[in-house]
């Protein structure tokens, strides 16, 4: 029987997910992406330094890791020097919007497929925001009205935590990451000049400058976010974990793994990083070749040539295509499926041993949960390497401000040339980014985006091979196949964003 | 001295003094949430758009987004934020809309792309079709952010869905209903929020161009603190420069929004206090034109003769 799961909520944006269930097993899983605006055809013919910021309104959740991996392609097309501060700022701009990111994720998207809000109704504490939020729930159960306690109530059916402790806990930990997301972005917006969409971010650093009253405020901002990461954050993932421990093996995916490396360690854009990039199959990592990525079309929604490499890529929209049925595209790395995201990025940079710091955390959860580093591709290993990744990059962005120079250049010196192309590669926090730009008389002749969830979402290539997230469906065991909470579960262990996926 | 026994009768004779009972009464009325039964509902609905709103909605501080989607509205549907998804979801949505589960406000986020319809789906309807059912029963929208306004980036020069924003479309449609703007990519949270408590304590706020007067009814530029710089003909010649960034293309002077008074993220910074130009993303016209982009920094020198 095919069911649909979409719309799914507690993502980004548009995605629908037909499922065919067989004896209470997912046996096929296509995923489409829904919602189609175009970006690369409009960028064409507009001047290259509008492109962080028209890139930027891809995705308002992760506005930040746009506009830097549009800021490294045109640093790359301009040739520019970036001063220390530039590149520093520009890493302090794009960790604390990751650490954002994943609080809003765990707590916001996640929790409620794990956590049971009716636990609330039992609270006999006194903490006055869970005392509100009890009094809020009764008071719209009692009522008479369609739909009470939304958008927390309707929920799917399935088996929540059982512990009242634990989930009142989840619930308080909900509330305050409402506020903890903020600081993040706070701390983010000090240097972009707002969150979402920084007016601040360019091409060879940010405009605003490195003064010492700002690096506190940001330091402070980012220490009382980096405090909840391991006060809260952490044991509230690993006590899903230890209530949910079967799902260290479901929703694996069947590829290899992709990440472009997170946070370089100098101005140089080839430098190391925090992360170091790679892509790795059957347990061997390789060095990343961009030549190697190709964009399949023959099940997307595009009259447009298939398998195509990224610089010459095209997009002719073709809603009604026979046998499509989505807008994302379907990257390839040398012609194979590969996962990226936070569980890329810490399974790539564990097996080169690069990170201490993501090593012993890898190796501690393990021996906690039982668990080897093969689990971390599952649901339970998405949302433990988000952990790792906050962890990891919350300590570094604190190491970084001080480096700054207070009062030093945050900004090269932008001159821009009548031609030249670039790739910029980063990672957003739902995985590797690339953004590639070719200029002819000052105006851009070429702009291309692959993007985290064009991967992880992806639809069939043309060998047929499905997509990182269909193939952790596929083979899924339901116990409810009209609902689905175990599919859900791993669609949000994902962390889709379709407006990036299609852009 | 006050003992522990003496200061613990105190303290309880205290809190019992300002309790519910011993308040002053506008004290209490000021204290007091709002009849839930009077609060509207929102069906909040996403066509093209980036969900940059809907984020930027979860930056509000006073009111926080908790209370607002629990004390001043009621969040019926929102699918960053809604537990339910799929085919219950839709039965949700279709309840309201269908005008079988009371009176409601439609919050709209994203364009419409009326060129190619099946550019934005929602289930198994188009987002088009939705707006078109909603119409007939809705109490009003308010439609938030650039996209649901004026079309923004999706309706940029060489777009090819058609992208439009909510007004044109129902105008297009002959569809008369109160629709408020409020415009900006993303919107400032307190745009949307404070224009909802508008709605739900005083009534339709007084709009210029179908937008709030209490938020767009000046410049950027005129509420600028630099305007004394640009009077003076102080210019930042370079990004990073202090002083008026009107010689780097700042569009503070084509936009209305009171980003100067207001400023971002719980009130501590905003795009010129960072020394970066004002991009006009409160302006219906934002980002439009390839020939006009964000900043003047590759204009060719003018030459004489
Ligand atoms: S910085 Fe912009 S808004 Fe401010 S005075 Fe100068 S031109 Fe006007
Ligand atoms: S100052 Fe200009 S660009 Fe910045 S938020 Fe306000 S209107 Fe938008």
């Amino acid at each position: 029987m095919k069911i649909d799961l979409g719309p799914v909520t507690r993502i980004e944006g548009h995605l629908n997910v037909r499922t065919t269930v067989e004896n209470g097993v997912v046996t096929d899983a296509q995923c489409m992406s829904e919602m189609f605006r175009g970006f690369e055809v409009f960028l064409q013919g507009r001047d290259p330094l509008d492109a962080q910021q028209i890139t930027q309104r891809i995705c308002g959740v992760c506005p930040y890791a746009h506009a830097i991996a549009s800021s490294y392609a045109q640093e790359k097309a301009y040739k520019l020097n970036v001063p220390p501060n530039g590149r520093i700022l520009h890493n302090l701009i794009q960790g604390a919007n990751h650490l954002y990111d994943y609080l809003l994720h765990f707590y916001q998207l996640s929790a409620l497929d794990f956590v049971d809000v009716t636990a609330i109704l039992s609270y006999t504490g006194r903490d006055a925001d869970l005392l509100k939020v009890k009094q809020w729930v009764k008071a719209e159960l009692d009522r008479n009205k369609p739909f009470p306690a939304a958008p927390f109530l309707p929920r799917l059916e399935g088996k929540y935590l059982a512990d009242r402790d634990l989930n009142i806990g989840a619930l308080k930990h909900y509330l305050e990451a409402m506020e903890l997301q903020k600081k993040a972005n706070r701390a983010a917006a000090i240097f972009g000049g707002k969150f979402p969409h920084s007016t601040g971010i360019f091409p060879g650093g940010c405009t605003q400058e490195a003064r010492i009253d700002l690096i506190v405020a940001y330091q402070s901002l980012l220490s009382e976010v980096r405090q909840f990461i391991h006060d809260k954050y952490i044991p509230d993932v690993t006590a899903v974990a230890m209530a949910f421990p079967e799902y260290w093996r479901i929703g694996a995916s069947k590829g290899g793994f992709l990440s472009f490396g997170l946070l370089p360690l100098t101005p140089a854009l080839d430098s190391k990083r925090l992360l170091a990039p790679g892509v790795l199959f059957d347990g061997q990592v390789s060095p990343v070749d961009l030549a190697k990525i190709s964009q399949d079309v023959k099940y997307s929604k595009y009259s447009s040539p298939s398998r195509l490499p990224v610089r010459d890529s095209a997009l002719t929209p073709a809603p009604h295509k026979e046998g499509a049925y989505s807008w994302a595209k379907a990257p390839r790395y040398a012609g194979k499926v590969v996962e990226v995201g936070p569980a890329a990025r810490i399974l790539i940079d564990y097996q080169q041993g690069h990170n201490p710091m993501v090593r012993d955390l890898v190796n501690k959860f393990a021996a906690l949960a039982g668990i080897t580093t093969a689990n971390l591709n599952s649901v339970l290993g998405r949302h433990l390497a988000r952990a790792i990744n906050a962890a990891v990059i919350a300590d570094f962005l604190l190491a970084e401000t001080e480096r700054l120079e207070h009062g030093g250049p945050t900004m090269a010196n932008l001159a821009v040339p009548q031609s030249g192309e670039g790739y910029g590669i980063t990672e957003a926090s739902r995985g590797a980014l690339l953004h590639y730009l070719r200029m002819e008389n000052q105006k851009i002749a070429k702009y291309e985006c692959v993007v985290p969830t064009t991967w992880n979402a992806s639809p069939r290539d043309d060998q047929g091979q499905p997509g990182a997230m269909e193939s952790a469906l596929i083979g899924t065991r339901v116990e409810n196949a009209e609902e689905q909470i175990e599919s859900v579960r791993i669609v949000h262990s994902f962390d889709p964003c379709i407006a990036c996926a299609v852009h | 001295m006050l003992d522990r026994r003496n200061f613990l009768k105190m303290a309880a004779a205290l809190s019992a003094a300002f309790g519910v009972q011993g308040m002053p009464a506008p004290v209490a009325a000021a204290l007091k949430k709002l009849d839930p039964g009077a609060v509207p509902k929102l069906i909040y609905l996403q066509g093209l758009s980036c969900t940059g709103c809907s984020i930027s909605l979860l930056q509000a501080e006073s009111p926080s987004p908790l209370a607002m989607i629990t004390d001043y509205s009621q969040l019926a549907f929102h699918a960053d934020l809604s537990a339910i998804s799929g085919k219950k979801a839709l039965d949700l949505i279709e309840r309201y809309i269908s005008g079988n589960a009371g009176e409601y406000f439609l919050a709209v986020e994203g364009a419409i792309p009326e060129k190619i319809p099946e550019a934005c789906l929602i289930g198994h309807k188009t987002f088009a079709q939705y707006l078109e059912e909603a119409a007939k029963t809705m109490t009003g929208a308010v439609a938030v952010g650039a996209c649901a306004c004026d079309g923004g980036i999706p309706a940029a020069e060489g777009n090819l869905t058609g992208a439009i924003g909510l007004k044109e479309f129902y105008g297009k449609r002959g569809i008369k209903k109160l629709i408020v703007n409020i415009r900006g990519c993303s919107v400032h949270p307190d745009w949307v929020w404070h224009t909802i408590i508008h709605l739900v304590k005083v009534g339709v706020p007084e709009l210029v161009n179908d937008a709030p007067k209490l938020f767009y009814s000046r410049k950027v530029h005129e509420l600028c603190p630099r305007y004394h710089d640009f009077q003076q003909e102080i210019f930042a010649k370079k990004l990073g420069d202090k002083g008026c960034l009107f010689k780097l293309g700042c569009l503070g002077p084509d936009t209305y929004a009171d980003c100067p008074t207001r400023w971002w993220n719980g009130g501590r910074t905003w795009c010129i206090d960072s020394n970066a130009p004002c991009i006009g993303c409160a302006s219906p016209t934002f980002a439009r034109k390839k020939n006009i982009p964000f900043y003047r920094i590759n204009e060719k020198p003018v030459t004489n003769g």
